[in-house]
């Protein structure tokens, strides 16, 4: 009985931290964004809000909270605030099977930093992701206007393209790894003192492809092109309801790809990894800590990438977007899973 | 350029017997009767090679026995030569030339537009700028210069909620919750033929359309079946103010057209004008204008070359532009005194002399701009996306290119070599050397590489400017005020009284131009910037028109847009870099 409550207590506390963080952190991203394109850019980026700007997400917050609460006429009042939903939770829902880092102790529990550590857990992954786009597909239905919908359909074309990209390539590793279950594949990597990354680079390529295309990222970022649609999906959204749809894209899904990029690839709390000769550990006088700092330290780093792409490249054309993901993406993730499946059972046990 | 020459005039009059010269004037040309102009201007394009389209437009002349007369004016690209066919509108109609020149379309509405002269088969006459439902006619002598009052219609809603008074501050009511009947009736009107369920309106309030053009989609899917253009957000009648202004009174009107090259703008209407009035230009006058007209069409380019790429995504190269672009501002506000809409041009000269270390400056930024030349090329031309979106999309034939009256570099790059910087020499161009760069395919990737090797000739063109301007003697002049057309220069006016009569005399009775036609154009960032000036001997034009490169150019837009989608709209449009304040006037 002791245990269960221990265990529901646990839960809450865990759910409480991860939403905190990630919506937390998802706000401070947009400073983050804007500061690294003003620096791309040779600009000093927002400076008049707090030192540096550091209060500018809560004044953005408070500007988007006191706006006029906008509904488009003739519009489906219901799947309008039900995309919202649809947004924000299955985004959010990712996080409950991201491990931050290795099991530890306090006060006598055992506790995994991880919500829930289920043995499909990267299923769950790719079902929720693929969900994302029954929130852009009813925001741009539900706003009856014109360039919501072709936004929206553009980024259903993207989603349904790279949703099976994407999932072929998380097949190499989990042939490595030989397991779905998050935890356990980062426990492989560092059980075989390998970083997936290394075994299959072109999973890696395709995934970090796929990524930037779901969360709406340039090159990718068709569904908003602000030049040609305006801002796509979320022209008919006001105020806070506006504020969310970046949020969630921009933020919340690549944070949380980003975090399965690098539990599948960059071998999750582990160290830096060299081929054949382990695991090294510069911040070794960090104790405990150190897997945590290693995990976030590694999704910042893929996240800056992300950024650095965006504010450095143009865009491509919806048709040659699609094009990529048949033409190129799945060939060469099919090619690989096949080549892992092949070789894998011979080589690697 | 030169005009027809006598060997063609006298083949053309042997076949044409009822055609007559015209005469004494700076313009030659023919006039012909109605019945037999299509044929004779069917003959120059077969024949005679006038296959290049310039302009179109008409004359108003009230007390006449018929009242509009139509210019058109014709380029010969082989002979390097041009022509004027004028014809007499008997009973205000005219054969339509869209079957000869499909850039006679949009310059045949506008004259429909401007003085209601019907053009009989044309296939879309309708209203250009005016709306729809408009009764009068901007440009006919008799229509007030300051415009019929407009009877203010209630919309819908006021309709709805009781209202008739106009508006005020109650915004229950300046919500528009329905479009009003009209709005939609008129949208309807103002089209070729709908072809598709989904018409998407793009503009006139779109980022994508730099200005305010209304683009109507025909979608199906993201392929656009049709497209169509509705112009005039931006018509300010500038040819109607043009008519009742003296003639340096209406040139910091020019600046206003197109407002990216406000100092081009003002170097082809001072050329213009001086040619009419045969004003002098002292050589450090037009030095100076040649420098301050090549740095603003680098200017120019990298406003383009900025909004181009934010249109196709890159971000970046939009802030690295005007970061350059902010330097060529500071150089010529430091010398006119305003930075976008400079006025700095004076007809016989320019309004100040150099400011002290303009030169230094501009050495400074040619040496430093060649680096960032460099880095624009290191983001964008081998970069992979940009070629994807720009190779193979919008391909613009020669034959095109004459047909619809294209200039600048949207007619470079589809390997026409019109710059008539070369063809036509004006300020100093004669004495610089440069190059002429052009494409070869025609798509959107070629205008963007002509025009960044435009801007490579223009630092050449502005480098041999500051060499030559450092030789000039401090004190040479840069008015020419022995011309009693010249205003002199404000520090003569203040000192000496010959000059503050000179002065007094220009400013209230104008320059006494002599009874002459000139057509004289220069090459602009956006294309061949002209003006018809008809003089009947007054201190203002009888009828001044402005032949708009950026809108020549915009008309073959629909064209290109066949089968295209959305996102290629915004490389197309970016590439043709139309300019609304110019192509609306």
């Amino acid at each position: 009985m002791e245990s269960v409550i221990a265990g529901l207590i646990i839960a809450v506390i865990k759910i409480l931290v991860i939403l905190g963080v990630v919506l937390g952190v998802g706000a401070y991203l947009t400073l983050v964004e804007r500061k690294v394109a003003a620096h791309i850019q040779r600009r000093p980026g927002p400076m008049v809000v707090g030192w540096h700007g550091l209060l500018q997400p809560l004044a953005d917050g408070l500007k988007l909270m006191t706006k006029e609460d906008l509904f488009p006429r003739y519009g489906n009042r219901v799947l309008y605030n039900l995309a919202l939903i649809m947004a924000l939770v299955p985004a959010t829902l990712v996080f409950a099977v991201i491990p931050f880092g290795p099991e530890f102790e306090l006060f006598g529990y055992k506790i995994k930093p991880i919500l829930t550590d289920v043995n499909v857990g990267l299923l769950l992954v790719f079902g929720l992701g693929s969900l994302a786009v029954y929130a852009i597909a009813l925001a741009g239905w539900a706003s009856n206007s014109k360039y919501p919908l072709i936004g929206s359909m553009r980024k259903a074309g993207i989603i349904v393209s790279y949703e099976v990209a994407i999932t072929f390539a998380v097949m190499g590793p989990l042939i490595l790894a030989g397991t779905l279950s998050t935890y356990n594949i980062v426990e492989a990597q560092i059980e075989q003192k390998l970083w997936y990354v290394w075994l299959q680079p072109v999973a890696f390529v395709v995934f970090m492809f796929s990524l930037l295309a779901e969360t709406g990222r340039v090159p990718f970022d068709i569904q908003e092109a602000e030049a040609e649609l305006v801002t796509g999906f979320t022209v008919e959204y006001g105020g806070m309801k506006f504020g969310l749809f970046p949020l969630v894209e921009w933020y919340v899904e690549v944070l949380s790809l980003s975090a399965i990029a690098v539990v599948l690839f960059l071998g999750g709390w582990s160290p830096i990894n060299i081929p054949f000769i382990g695991f090294i550990d510069p911040l070794f006088f960090l104790g405990p800590l150190s897997p945590f700092v290693w995990f976030i330290l590694k999704v910042t780093a893929l996240f800056l990438f992300i950024l650095w792409l965006h504010w450095t490249l143009p865009r491509y054309r919806i048709d040659q977007i699609t094009e990529i993901a048949w033409k190129v993406m799945l060939p060469l993730a099919l090619f690989n899973l096949v080549f892992t499946a092949i070789i894998a059972p011979v080589v690697w046990r | 350029m030169p005009w027809i020459n006598r060997g063609a005039i006298d083949r053309i009059l042997h076949e044409f017997k009822d055609a007559k010269p015209i005469e004494g004037k700076s313009v030659s040309g023919f006039e012909v009767p109605k019945s037999r102009l299509k044929s004779f201007l069917k003959h120059l394009r077969d024949k005679e090679r006038f296959v290049h389209f310039i302009d179109h437009t008409l004359i108003d002349f009230p007390e006449g026995k018929h009242r509009f007369q139509a210019v058109y004016i014709l380029y010969n690209p082989d002979q390097n030569e041009r022509v004027v066919v004028k014809s007499w509108a008997e009973k205000d109609s005219l054969p339509t030339v869209q079957d000869l020149w499909a850039g006679a379309k949009w310059a045949e509405r506008e004259a429909y537009d401007m003085f209601g002269v019907d053009y009989e088969g044309h296939e879309n006459l309708r209203r250009m700028f005016m709306w729809e439902g408009y009764e009068h006619f901007p440009l006919r002598k008799d229509f007030p210069l300051g415009g019929v009052p407009e009877e203010e219609l209630p919309s819908m809603t006021e309709i709805l909620g009781g209202r008739t008074d106009p508006p005020s501050h109650d915004f229950e009511f300046l919500h528009t919750k329905v479009p009003t009947l009209e709005d939609i009736e008129r949208t309807e009107r103002a089209r070729l033929k709908k072809k598709a369920q989904l018409v998407l309106n793009w503009g006139p309030l779109h980022p994508g359309t730099h200005g305010t053009i209304w683009f109507l989609f025909d979608l199906e899917g993201e392929n656009v079946l049709q497209s169509d253009v509705i112009l005039g957000q931006l018509h300010r009648g500038m040819e109607k103010i043009a008519e009742n202004l003296h003639y340096f009174q209406f040139l910091p009107y020019t600046d206003r057209m197109d407002y990216i090259s406000a100092i081009c703008n003002e170097l082809s209407y001072v050329s213009a004008v001086e040619k009419l009035l045969k004003v002098e230009v002292p050589e450090k006058a037009r030095y100076i204008r040649t420098l301050f007209a090549e740095l603003q069409r680098i200017n120019s380019h990298l406003l383009w070359l900025g909004t181009g790429a934010l249109d196709l995504g890159a971000l970046t190269v939009f802030l690295y532009c005007f970061r350059e672009r902010e330097k060529i501002m500071d150089i010529i506000e430091g010398n006119a005194g305003f930075r976008l809409t400079s006025a700095f041009l004076r007809i016989g000269g320019v309004h100040y002399d150099l400011a002290q270390g303009t030169l230094d400056v501009v050495k400074a930024f040619v040496k430093d701009f060649r680096n960032k030349l460099k880095e624009y090329h290191t983001l964008l031309t081998r970069n992979r996306i940009w070629l994807r979106r720009t190779k193979e999309v919008g391909i613009i034939t020669r034959e095109d290119v004459h047909s619809y009256g294209l200039s600048g570099p949207v007619a470079r790059a589809s390997g026409v070599p019109y710059d008539l910087r070369k063809l036509e020499p004006y300020a100093a161009y004669d004495e610089v050397e440069f190059d002429v760069p052009v494409g070869e395919v025609g798509d959107v990737y070629d205008r963007y590489l002509v025009r960044m090797e435009e801007m490579a000739q223009s630092l050449r063109i502005v480098e041999q400017c500051v060499e030559k301007l450092e030789k000039l003697p401090k004190d040479a002049p840069y008015v020419n005020k022995s011309h009693p057309c010249v205003i002199p220069p404000k520090e003569d006016v203040f000192t000496s009284l010959e000059d503050m009569v000179q002065s007094f005399r220009v400013v209230v009775h104008g320059e006494s131009a002599p009874q002459d036609e000139v057509f004289v154009s220069a090459e602009n960032p956006r294309g061949e910037l002209g003006f018809y000036i008809y003089s009947k001997g007054e201190g203002k034009p009888y009828r001044l028109r402005i032949r708009s490169g950026a809108l020549y150019n915009l008309s073959i837009f629909p064209k290109l847009m066949e089968g295209r989608t959305i996102a290629d709209a915004i490389a197309l449009l970016g590439s043709l870099d139309p300019v609304v304040g110019e192509t609306d006037r």
